[in-house]
C-alpha cells in the first residue's frame, strides 16, 4: 500500500463525514455568520471607521477571524477522531502512519475551505464589495490557502495534545477567541487602550485581518512593523507555525501516542 | 522451525509510576488459542497494545511471528490483526463502507474490496444492518463488524481484546460462535477476557494475569486441577438432616462441612464412582436431601486460589489507564 494511495483513501473517509456530521462545520460557518449579522446590524451603527463603509471594513475582519477559528475546528475534529478507536485500527494496519496524519490534515483543510467559501458567499450576498485586482485576488487566495494549511496543522497538533473535544473548545475560547477579537477585526486597533493595542499590534491574527483588508479594500494601518507589512508578516507567521507544528504533530502521532 | 506466533520475554510497560505489565513471559504457538485472563486493570489491554505496535514496551521484548514489535513494526503490522475492546470503526460510515475502506487500505482494488466485503457480511451475519451508520449499531452488531474488519486478510495472529465485554448474553453467544468458527478454521488467537467461562469455553491454554504479572498458566483443566480435586456436595433438607449427613458420611469419606449452607462436601477423586457411593449411603439411611451433585472446581475457584482475591474484585472504575496525554 503506497503512502499516497492510503492518504487518498483516508482523506476520502474524512470528507464523507462532512455531510453526515454537518454540525462540525458550525465552527467555521454559523459562528462567523452570527458575528456578521451582529456587527453589521446591531453594533455596526455605533462604530465609525474613517474612509470606508463599515460593511467593507467588517468582512475582511470576519474572514481573518474565520481563518483563526479554523484552528479550533480542526482541533475539535481531531480530538474527536483520536478518541475513536478507528485511528488505533489504522495505526495497527500495514500502512504508513504519515498517511494517517496527512489525511487528517487534508480532510480538515477541505472543511476549512468549504466553511470559508460559505462565509465569503454569504458576505457577497449581503452586499460586501471587495475591490480586487486579478493580481491581488491571486495573492489573497494564495495567502489564505497558506494560512488554512498552517492553521489546520496547528489545530491537528492541539487536537492530539488535548485529547478531548471539550478541552479543545476551552483552549479555543481562552486563547484564540480573544486574539481574534483584538486583531482589529471589528474596530480599528488605533482606537484601543494602550495594553490591548500593544497586544493587537503583534497579534498574528492582526496580520491576517490586515492582509485581507489591504488587498480587498486598500485600507492600510500602521502602528507596528507587522501592521505596516501585513502580507509579509502573515506569510512569516504561517511559515513559523508550519515549521513548529508539522514536526511536533508528526512526532506526537508517531511516538508519544505510541507510548 | 517456525517461530511462535507470539513470544514475549520479560515484557514490561509503565505509565509514569504505574507498572501496567511487569516482566511478562507469554508464548502463543501457531494454530493455538491462548487466553489472557485477568480482572480489570490486570494489564491485558496494555499487553495486546504492545503486541499490535500501538504502545512501546519499556523493557523486555515482544515478537510476533519472529519479528520484534519495536524494530520490525512494519512486518508485525502485516501479521497481526487487533480487535479492541472499543469498536475500531469509523462511526460516520456504514458497516459496509467501513469494511470496504479497511479492505482497500489493505491493498485491495475497489472490486476486490467489495467482493471480500460481501463475503464478510455473509459470514458475520451483517446483512441486516449493512447500510446503517456504525454509530447507530448496537454493541453486539458493532462487535461483529469489528471482528469482520479484523479478518479481511486471514491474519497470522488474531488478537481479540475482551471481545464480549459489555455485551448482553445473547450477543455474547453470537460472538462466541463466531470465534469458535474461526478457531475451527485454524486461526491463531490471543484472546483477553475477564470472564472465566469465556476462557474455559474458547481457549486451549490460559494465562492468568494479575497486576501485570502472569500468576499461572496451563490448560483450563490443569488450572482447575491446581486448585484441587473434584468433590460431591450433599445438601441436607433441614438442620437435623444435615446433622445426620455429617454422622453418616464422616468416616467412610473425607469430608468438610458448612452448617450454614447445610452442605457436606465429600472428596471425590473417583468422580462418578464416588458420587454413586455417596448417593447409596444417603439413600440407605433414608436421609432427606435437597441436592447431591458432583462439583468440578471452576476457573473462579482457580483464580481465588492462585491470586488470593476473586476475579471480579475490580470494578469498571479501576480499568487500565488510557495513555494519558500530558
Amino acid at each position: 500500500m503506497s503512502a499516497v494511495r492510503a492518504t487518498g483513501l483516508l482523506t476520502v473517509r474524512s470528507l464523507r463525514a462532512i455531510p453526515r456530521v454537518p454540525e462540525r462545520l458550525l465552527d467555521v460557518t454559523i459562528q462567523p455568520i452570527v458575528f456578521i449579522l451582529l456587527f453589521l446590524y446591531v453594533f455596526g451603527s455605533a462604530i465609525h471607521v474613517p474612509g470606508v463603509s463599515y460593511k467593507d471594513y467588517l468582512f475582511p475582519g470576519i474572514i481573518g477571524q474565520s481563518l483563526a477559528f479554523g484552528i479550533i475546528g480542526a482541533g475539535v475534529a481531531t480530538s474527536h477522531d483520536m478518541a475513536e478507536g478507528v485511528i488505533d485500527r489504522f495505526r495497527s494496519m500495514p500502512i504508513s502512519r504519515l498517511s494517517i496524519i496527512n489525511a487528517q490534515v487534508m480532510g480538515q483543510f477541505c472543511e476549512q475551505v468549504l466553511g470559508m467559501t460559505i462565509v465569503v458567499v454569504f458576505g457577497l450576498i449581503l452586499g460586501w464589495t471587495p475591490h480586487l485586482t486579478v493580481a491581488h485576488a491571486v495573492e489573497l487566495v494564495a495567502l489564505m490557502v497558506l494560512a488554512m494549511f498552517a492553521f489546520t496543522w496547528m489545530g491537528v497538533l492541539l487536537g492530539m495534545l488535548v485529547r478531548s473535544p471539550d478541552a479543545m473548545q476551552g483552549v479555543g475560547f481562552i486563547v484564540i477567541f480573544p486574539l481574534a477579537f483584538l486583531a482589529g477585526t471589528f474596530v480599528p486597533i488605533a482606537g484601543m487602550d494602550a495594553v490591548p493595542r500593544a497586544i493587537a499590534q503583534w497579534d498574528p491574527i492582526s496580520a491576517l485581518v490586515g492582509t485581507v483588508r489591504g488587498l480587498t479594500e486598500g485600507v492600510h494601518t500602521s502602528g507596528s512593523w507587522q501592521l505596516a507589512h501585513p502580507e509579509l508578516a502573515m506569510a512569516l507567521w504561517c511559515l513559523v507555525i508550519i515549521a513548529v507544528c508539522v514536526p511536533l504533530a508528526l512526532r506526537r502521532f508517531n511516538r508519544t501516542l505510541a507510548g | 522451525m517456525t517461530p511462535p506466533a507470539i513470544e514475549t520475554e520479560g515484557l514490561t510497560k509503565r505509565f509514569g509510576e504505574f507498572t501496567a505489565v511487569a516482566d511478562l513471559d507469554l508464548r502463543v504457538e501457531t494454530g493455538t488459542v491462548v487466553s489472557l485472563l485477568g480482572p480489570n486493570g490486570a494489564g491485558k489491554t496494555t499487553t495486546v497494545r504492545v503486541l499490535a505496535t500501538l504502545l512501546r514496551p519499556d523493557g523486555g521484548s515482544a515478537r510476533v511471528g519472529g519479528h520484534d514489535v519495536v524494530h520490525e513494526a512494519a512486518e508485525v503490522r502485516r501479521l497481526i490483526s487487533l480487535t479492541g475492546q472499543f469498536a475500531a470503526l469509523d462511526p460516520h460510515l456504514t458497516a459496509r463502507e467501513n469494511l470496504v475502506l479497511m479492505a482497500r487500505l489493505r491493498g485491495r482494488g475497489r472490486r476486490d474490496a467489495e467482493e471480500v466485503t460481501e463475503r464478510l457480511i455473509e459470514r458475520f451475519a451483517i446483512a441486516e444492518f449493512r447500510d446503517r451508520l456504525v454509530k447507530r449499531l448496537s454493541g453486539g452488531e458493532r462487535r461483529r463488524v469489528d471482528l469482520a474488519a479484523g479478518l479481511i486478510d486471514t491474519p497470522h495472529v488474531l488478537v481479540l481484546d475482551e471481545p464480549t465485554t459489555g455485551l448482553d448474553p445473547r450477543s455474547r453467544q453470537v460472538v462466541w460462535s463466531t470465534i469458535r468458527a474461526l478457531v475451527d478454521d485454524g486461526v491463531t488467537l490471543l484472546l483477553t477476557t475477564q470472564y472465566l467461562e469465556e476462557a474455559d469455553a474458547l481457549a486451549d491454554r490460559v494465562v492468568l494475569i494479575d497486576h501485570g504479572r502472569a500468576v499461572a498458566a496451563g490448560t483450563p483443566a490443569q488450572l482447575k486441577t491446581q486448585v484441587g480435586a473434584q468433590r460431591v456436595d450433599v445438601i441436607g433438607a433441614d438442620a437435623a438432616e444435615f446433622e445426620r449427613l455429617c454422622l453418616v458420611l464422616d468416616g467412610p469419606f473425607e469430608i468438610s462441612t458448612s452448617a450454614e449452607q447445610r452442605t457436606v462436601s465429600v472428596a471425590a477423586p473417583d468422580e462418578a464412582v464416588d458420587l454413586a457411593r455417596v448417593a447409596a449411603a444417603v439413600a440407605e439411611r433414608g436421609i432427606a436431601v435437597d441436592e447431591i451433585a458432583l462439583r468440578r472446581p471452576t476457573l473462579d475457584d482457580a483464580f481465588l486460589a492462585l491470586t488470593g482475591h476473586p476475579a471480579h474484585e475490580g470494578s469498571e472504575a479501576d480499568a487500565e489507564p488510557e495513555e494519558v496525554a500530558v
